[in-house]
This record gives structure tokens, C-alpha cells and sequence, in this order.
């Protein structure tokens, strides 16, 4: 009843016309790339190449392995370096390894492409975890995680919402690979054996959404679903409510849908058809603290302060640099690190001063939490270091959408205070 | 090049604090000047200069209590300022008061809305009770009573509500409704704010459309005011089915003694008021069921102020019973309302059976307070134009003249509907010359100012008055000079019409 609990959403000026027109500017590094060999969660990576060993675009580098494998392709041709620890976009140390691009761009095919329509739904999952394929909305999750157990799945959905301001590479990479979006939704339809897909855009792209429309209406079993221009209409549960007025626990498939990223989407569909993993990325770069917002087609593992040097420049000399969109993303103190292989944007702001107010208790953020808690009581909760009652308001549902920061017009950092609660009760569970 | 750290979100939205409170204090002072304007054309210029100066001194005294905090603190004065809105309170607390309170009770009451209501508790933010309802209870309970004596008090003790508790709150025979309500011009004058009361709360209407404006622009939340407004007209309702009254009566309730005006400016306050949805919906209903049980069983007619400053207090304790995950508790919230609405319909019922009419003792208008002012000379006064002769009767040595007279209603009042002149009958000795009866035929001029002169002891001074006497004065009425110039003017042209 959304009465009582508020819209949890709200409309954000989305500032997506800065990139949305404009061409796509092509990127490459200077002289090296770093590739991730880790995002932050500390598995095991096994190499497959070492140190002054030659590769091609698509040769595989090594796998991830653990729960989750993850294997990863090399981004350009050129010789193989050391490995380096250098500091990556979740903002933790992480061992990078280095390739001297020799700017050839030569390429070798990674693996045997595949006609999904004669697959089995148990290739699809094994070729899309050998393809390295991970979530592109901005997690990084593995996708073929998601395929292992299809039982009770029963709404394909892809989402193509891109909520964040000033993102728009899934924008601008869906109305240029119409054909293999196509090929992608019908693939994963098949994977997740459910009865039919979803794809999720905001209602005020018309243009898109005629295009989508055209290209699906030989499926019957593809719906596009308008969603309203609302912030965090991708987040999975705002989505998910969105459409089948349902809401879950942990997991989509809990409520019987299995949900992907419409770039995941796209990539996956290319992987089948060239036998080629993800190695290039489709990057925005915007906001006001850049001369020139583009979107950039970069190799992953290129850094940002190339990119940036390439396209333009800084603005100004104080700016918040920031991996993924500005309301999620974190502020990065160097533009030293590498775009990650599911990276979509990075927004760099003008830095200037905001001053806070006293709180004056309206409850704006109780009413937008999208996860439907209650921020501003979770941080007199957490500044009074009460526990019992940060569990009580369940702190630890907070996903640091950042909304309630956003519509506080006291300009509290309403966010960070939530975060520090949801901190305080993991240290307690562990 | 600097790359500064900031935690996320980095993107905030446009609307601050300062805006939202810029824009209350404008859909204030609309309100405010609805009211001045309304003194200063309906009642009298010194009513509104006096109105100006109550809104003026209140303002004053705010900004400067809390700059002499500031530099007691040695806090920037300037941020302060901005950061605290003491005009906000001001404006609000100003807005309750009558036109007669004198300007150092308005000064005293603005100093401690300001002092004791909110910096001594912290400051903006931190205030348990609303500021302003602190200012305007302490006023009430320190200078009830007292008016400016410059001018006779045109309001106290005679607004719908207090002759409605006279009444008991119950009124069941219909042309006792009618009477009752046509004393203020209807429902629609009081919707419309067509009468007097506190400075900023009488016009419903305007009020009404302010609150909708401000909650279009976000600066309010609209479902406290419409939780709180259909729970009054509920809760009135079910008094007026149990004592087989009509729909007025909810109605009458919403149009009246600050109902509206607390509903959009003080019931939304939200340092005061819960912060989650259900507890803001408890917190409403609360406010209502309170407004109807202190007015209609308590000794006082009004209870808006008391009943929000009462739930103030209950605030942290329903922040507390509504702490939880909203989504999960969806239908425990909707119990602990229905809990609430529940005990509310059931103390109505009750309460409802316990009230009865009570049969006015002798006046239901109070009577006014009608003082003799300036003399003004009968042969001054100007006929031509302003005077007919409708009729002349004789009988033996009477004359009886009926005259009609332009009076207020026509000459000044640019918004009256249809402005008739006044009626007079005047009966004059044609043997001894004077004066031996007059009185109104149809008084046309402001109701409650100008029906003043509509009295004994102003026509008393007509009685055997020598109709020869040039310098023969009459004493006008303080405060409706208009009426009583036309009165007399009605004599002289019947004087005048006796000579020819």
C-alpha cells in the first residue's frame, strides 16, 4: 500500500541528453593496461599466461575460480607483464595484471561460437560461464549464476532502465546492437526456460522503445514494459514490484524472476555469435567536471586518466571523481585505477561545499526509501549507537541507493549514516 | 588537480530547506495580507495599521531574540538567521492572535515562541512543541482578556465558536441553524472568511488554496492536512447523526476557529510531528479527535492550538510504536491506525450523547460595546445626493418621514455585492419642533461595525432634539462613523424637507 509507505522513488534530473547524441568516442591506451585479477572479494586467480608470454585480443589471461569461475580475455595484443597491486574502483587494493599494448589489436577467436536455437539449455549456462560474461549493470556478478537452477523462473527480465543520471552506455549500446538484443533475449528465454521476457526501459525513451518494440513483434512472448522516470526504477526490487506487484527477501527467483543487464544481454548474444568475450566496454563519461561528456568504447583495463586526457579533460581543478553513476558511485581520490570489464560510467563532478541544517525531521527519506525504511530514524539510531533498535528498523536492508541523501533539503549525508548502522550490524553478525 | 573525497551520493536535489521555508513564509504573508487588507476596508484604517504593526512587532522581536542569542553564543549572526527562520514562528504565531491584542503582549509572545518554544531546546530542529502554538497558548494565558483600549474590541468574545459553546455545540432546530448561521452571512462568509477572528485564520478558503499550492511544490506533505481535515469532518459528522443534525455541522466545523489554518501551517510542522507516514497519519487523526472533544465538552470553545501542542508531546512516543521495516509491516501499521481511529469513534459516540442545546439566556449576539465619539453638527452634514425622501405621512401634529440614506455600504464599501442605502423613519413634532421618535427601517451598512448606531443610546440623543437649533449636534459612534453620519444626514434632509 503505497500510501503508507510513501512513493520510494523519486524523479531525478537525469542529465542523459549531455551523452546521448553525441558520437561515441574510441579510446585506447596509451601504452599499458591493467587487468583486475580481483574485484574486491578475494578469489583465486589462476593465470594461464605468465609474465613475457605474447598475446592476442581474446586470448584467455587466466580464470577466477572458487564458487564462481570467471574467466578473463586479453583486452589488446601485446606482451604480458608483471602483476602489480594497484587500487581498484570498489576502493580496495587489488592485484592487477599488466599488458603492454604493441597497438596491433590483432585478435584470436577465445572460443567456438554457438547457434543458441540447437543448443541445450545446459551448454548455453556452461558457454556462458566459459565467455567470462558478468553482470554489466554495475555488480559484476557472474551471470551464468543466475541459469544453474531454473526451477520456478517465470519472467525473463531485462533491464534496460539505466536509473543513475548521467548514464547512458546501456542507452546508446542497445540502439546500436538492436539485432543481437534480439538474439540475447530469445538465448537467455531458452536458459531460463521461463514462458516469457521482459524488457524493462523508461517510458520517456520513445524512440528506443519504438525500435524495441518493431524488433519484437514477431515474439509474442517479449513484452516491453514502460517504467516511469524514477530513481531506482533498475534497482531489482523497485523493478520486480514494478511489474508483478511482488516483493522478496533476498533473491528475484524467489518470485519467479531471473533478471539481467540489457549490455549482459547484448554481450552475451555477441559472445555466441563471434566466440568472443567481453573485452571492450562501452563507458560514459559526463558531468559537469568534464570538458567534453562522451561515451567512450575502451578496452577494459584501460585508465581513467588516459581516457580522460583523451577526451578533453577536467573542467575545473577540485572534482569528485566518481566510478559509476553519481548517486552509487564512489568518490576516488586519483584517477589512476582501470575501467573494469563491467563498468559502465564515470561521472566527475564540479566539487562544491554543501552545507548541512540541523535535521528537521520531515521525513522526505522515510517516504523514497525504495528498500521502505526508515533513514532518518536509522541514523539517530546509529548516532545514539542503539542496536537493538538498528535491527529493529533493519539497517541492514539498506542497498545505499543514495535517495535519501539526495531528497534530504537539509543536505544530510543521510546515506552515510545508514551505512554506518548496516556496518555496525555486520560486525555483530560476523 | 585535486580529486576530493565526499561519501555517496554525490547528487542532491535542488530543494532545500531555505526554499521550503521561503516559500511557507510566502504562503503566510498571502494569508496575512488577505486579512490586513479585510481590516483596513471592512472594519477601519486604524484596525488595519494596528494589524500591520501586530505582524511587524512580532517579526521584529523573533529575528532580534534570536540574534541576541547568537551573539550570547558567539554564533555567526547571519547563519543563524538563515539556518533558524525565526520569521517563520513569528509570522504563524501573529497569524493566531486577534486584531486587539496591544503590541507589547504581541511583543512578549513572539520572545518566548522564539526563546522558550525553540532556542532553549536546541534550536531549529530540536524544539519539542511547536514554537508558535507556545507563543500563541502563553499569550492566551497571560494576556486573554486584554485589548488595545484605543479602540473598542470588535472581536472578543463574539467568533462563531465562542457563541457556538454557549450554545453548547449542538443546534438541532433548523431555523435556530438558520438564525445562528446568518448572524456571520452563512457558510459561505465563513468559508470565505467574511468575518472576524484571529489575524491569519478566518479566510478557509484561501487557506485551503494556499496549502494546496505548497503542496504541490513539495513544501508540505498533503496527507497530515487531508488525514486531519476528513477526520474533523468524520468525527463532527457522526456528533451531527447522533444528535440529528444536518450536513452543516462538519462543515461548519472545518470553516471555523482556525481548523484550516492549523491543518496546513501548524499541523505540518515537521520538527513536531512524526516522521514516518503511518506515524504522521496517527498523529493527525490524534490532533482531530482532540480538536472535537476539547471543543464541544471543554470550557474553551477553541482547541486547535492545545490539541496539536498535545500531540507534539505524544511524537517521540508514536515514532517508537511505528519504528520498524515499512514494507513488512504494512498491515501492523494499518491495525495500530484502525486501533486509533477505532478508540477516536468510540470516544465521539460516547461524547456525542453527553452534549445538548443549551437555550441562549437572553442575547445570542453579545452585546456590542458601543462608546459615543466626535460631536458632529447636524447642518454640516451634506444631503444632496446622498439623501431621498421616500414618503411623508401626517398625522395631527406627527410627521413621520421615510428617508432613505446613503451610508457605508454605498459610499464606501467598493466590494459589497449590491449596496443599498440605509431606511430611517423620522418622526417630528410639527407644534413643538422636535424630534419624537427614529430608528432604522433596513440597516444596510457592515454588520457588527455599523449596526452599532442601530442602538438606544445613539438614537436616544434624537429624542426631543429642537429641530430650529443650528448648532444642534449629534455624537457619532465610535467605530462606525459612516452609519452614524448617514443617520444624521437622514435627519437633516427631514428637517429640511419640513422647512419647505
Amino acid at each position: 500500500m503505497s500510501f503508507l509507505t510513501g512513493p520510494n522513488r523519486a524523479h531525478l534530473n537525469g542529465h542523459k541528453e549531455e551523452t546521448s547524441y553525441n558520437d561515441i568516442v574510441r579510446v585506447k591506451p596509451q601504452k599499458e593496461v591493467y587487468i583486475p585479477l580481483d574485484n574486491g572479494t578475494n578469489y583465486v586467480f589462476e593465470a594461464v599466461v605468465k609474465e613475457g608470454d605474447l598475446v592476442k585480443v581474446g586470448t584467455l589471461l587466466g580464470r577466477r575460480t572458487g564458487n564462481m569461475i570467471v574467466p578473463y580475455y586479453s583486452p589488446v595484443a601485446g606482451k604480458v607483464g608483471s602483476t602489480k597491486t594497484m587500487m581498484h574502483a570498489v576502493l580496495k587494493p587489488v592485484p592487477h595484471m599488466v599488458i603492454e599494448d604493441d597497438g596491433t589489436y590483432e585478435k584470436v577467436q577465445s572460443f567456438k561460437p554457438l547457434d543458441y536455437t540447437l543448443a541445450s539449455r545446459e551448454e548455453l549456462v556452461e558457454f556462458m560461464m566459459n565467455s567470462g560474461l558478468v553482470g554489466c549493470g554495475g555488480a559484476g556478478f557472474p551471470s551464468y549464476m543466475k541459469y544453474r537452477n531454473p526451477q520456478g523462473l517465470e519472467t525473463l527480465m531485462i533491464n534496460a532502465v539505466e536509473c543513475e543520471p548521467y548514464i547512458t552506455s546501456d542507452y546508446r549500446f542497445t540502439e546500436t546492437h538492436l539485432d543481437d538484443l534480439k538474439v540475447g533475449v530469445l538465448a537467455l528465454l531458452k536458459m531460463s526456460t521461463a514462458k516469457k521476457a521482459v524488457v524493462a526501459i523508461k517510458k520517456t525513451k520513445k524512440t528506443l522503445i519504438a525500435q524495441l518494440k518493431e524488433s519484437f513483434s514477431d515474439h509474442p512472448e517479449v513484452e516491453i514494459f514502460l517504467t516511469p522516470d524514477a530513481y531506482p526504477m533498475g534497482w531489482e526490487r523497485t523493478l520486480v514490484y514494478q511489474h508483478g506487484k511482488k516483493r522478496y527477501n533476498r533473491l528475484p527467483s524467489e518470485v519467479g524472476y531471473v533478471i539481467n543487464n540489457v549490455t549482459t544481454t547484448i554481450s552475451f548474444a555477441q559472445a555466441l555469435k563471434n566466440g568472443e568475450g567481453l573485452t571492450e566496454k562501452l563507458v560514459t563519461f559526463s558531468g559537469d567536471g568534464l570538458i567534453s561528456p562522451c561515451n567512450v568504447l575502451v578496452p577494459y583495463g584501460t585508465k581513467i586518466g588516459e581516457i580522460v586526457q583523451q577526451i578533453g579533460g577536467y573542467a575545473c581543478d577540485d572534482v569528485l571523481l566518481i566510478a559509476g553513476g553519481p548517486m552509487m558511485g564512489k568518490t576516488i581520490t586519483n584517477d589512476d585505477f582501470v575501467i573494469t570489464n563491467y563498468a559502465n560510467a564515470i561521472t566527475v563532478l564540479k566539487n562544491e561545499v554543501i552545507d548541512a541544517l540541523p535535521c528537521m525531521r520531515c521525513g522526505r527519506c522515510n517516504d523514497t526509501c525504495p528498500a521502505g525504511l526508515l533513514p532518518v530514524r536509522i541514523n539517530n539510531a546509529e548516532k545514539m549507537k542503539d542496536l537493538d533498535l538498528m535491527v529493529k528498523l533493519n539497517a541492514d536492508q539498506c542497498i545505499e541507493c543514495g535517495l535519501c541523501s539526495y531528497v534530504c533539503p537539509s543536505k544530510i549525508d543521510v546515506t552515510e549514516g545508514v551505512r554506518k548502522a548496516k556496518r555496525v550490524l555486520a560486525l555483530r553478525k560476523k | 588537480m585535486k580529486y576530493t573525497f565526499k561519501v555517496s551520493p554525490n547528487y542532491r536535489t535542488p530543494l532545500s530547506t531555505q526554499q521550503i521555508m521561503l516559500e511557507l513564509t510566502l504562503g503566510i504573508l498571502v494569508v496575512l495580507s488577505y486579512n490586513v487588507y479585510f481590516y483596513f476596508t471592512k472594519v477601519g484604517t486604524n484596525y488595519g495599521f494596528h494589524a500591520a504593526y501586530m505582524i511587524l512587532t512580532s517579526v521584529a522581536v523573533a529575528v532580534l531574540t534570536e540574534v541576541v542569542w547568537a551573539l550570547a553564543f558567539k554564533k555567526d549572526v547571519v547563519k543563524q538567521l538563515t539556518s533558524s527562520f525565526p520569521w517563520v514562528t513569528a509570522l504563524l504565531f501573529v497569524s493566531m492572535l486577534t486584531v486587539s491584542k496591544p503590541l507589547y503582549a504581541v511583543a512578549i509572545g513572539s520572545f518566548v515562541a522564539i526563546f522558550i518554544g525553540k532556542l532553549i531546546f536546541g534550536g531549529f530542529g530540536h524544539n519539542i512543541f511547536n514554537p508558535a502554538g507556545v507563543g500563541r497558548i502563553f499569550t492566551e494565558l497571560s494576556f486573554g482578556g486584554l485589548v488595545v483600549t484605543a479602540f473598542p474590541d470588535v472581536v472578543t468574545g463574539a467568533t462563531p465558536n465562542t457563541i457556538m459553546e454557549r450554545l453548547g455545540w449542538v443546534i438541532q432546530d433548523p431555523t435556530k441553524v438558520t438564525a445562528y448561521l446568518d448572524q456571520f452571512g452563512g457558510l459561505w462568509h465563513l468559508f470565505t472568511g467574511n468575518y472576524l477572528g484571529a489575524l491569519g485564520e478566518t479566510n478557509t478558503l484561501l487557506i485551503l488554496l494556499v496549502g494546496i499550492y505548497l503542496a504541490i511544490r513539495g513544501v508540505l506533505d498533503w496527507k497530515v492536512p487531508a488525514v486531519f481535515l476528513s477526520s474533523i469532518f468524520v468525527f463532527a459528522g457522526i456528533i451531527a447523526l447522533v444528535q440529528g443534525m444536518g450536513w452543516w455541522y462538519p462543515v461548519f466545523h472545518l470553516f471555523t476557529g482556525g481548523v484550516m489554518f492549523g491543518a496546513i501551517f501548524m499541523l505540518t510542522d515537521p520538527v513536531t510531528s512524526p516522521t514516518s507516514i503511518t506515524g504522521r497519519v496517527i498523529f493527525a487523526i490524534g490532533t482531530a479527535l482532540l480538536v472535537i472533544v476539547l471543543r464541544v465538552k471543554s470550557n474553551l470553545p477553541e482547541g486547535v492550538i492545545r490539541s496539536i501542542l498535545f500531540m507534539n508531546m505524544m511524537t517521540p512516543l508514536i515514532d517508537q510504536v511505528t519504528d520498524g521495516w515499512q514494507f513488512k509491516d504494512v498491515k501492523k501499521n494499518l491495525m495500530k491506525i484502525g486501533g486509533v481511529v477505532l478508540t477516536s469513534v468510540a470516544t465521539i459516540v460516547l461524547i456525542a450523547n453527553l452534549i445538548h442545546y443549551i437555550e441562549p439566556a437572553k442575547v445570542v449576539i453579545p452585546e456590542m460595546v458601543i462608546v459615543l465619539g466626535d460631536p458632529l453638527k447636524i447642518m454640516d452634514t451634506v444631503t444632496e445626493d446622498m439623501t431621498e425622501i421616500v414618503s411623508r405621512t401626517d398625522e395631527g401634529d406627527i410627521a413621520t418621514f421615510v428617508i432613505s440614506s446613503k451610508g457605508y455600504a454605498v459610499l464606501y464599501d467598493e466590494y459589497a455585492e449590491d449596496p443599498k442605502p440605509n431606511i430611517f423613519e423620522i418622526k417630528i413634532n410639527t407644534v413643538t419642533k422636535t424630534v419624537v421618535n427614529a430608528t432604522y427601517l433596513t440597516f444596510s451598512d457592515t454588520f457588527k461595525i455599523g449596526d452599532k448606531t442601530n442602538s438606544e443610546i445613539f438614537f436616544n440623543q434624537f429624542l426631543n432634539l429642537d429641530i430650529t437649533n443650528p448648532d444642534a449636534t449629534i455624537d457619532t459612534v465610535t467605530g462606525s462613523t459612516y452609519s452614524s453620519e448617514s443617520s444624521i444626514r437622514a435627519l437633516k434632509a427631514a428637517i429640511l424637507a419640513l422647512g419647505q
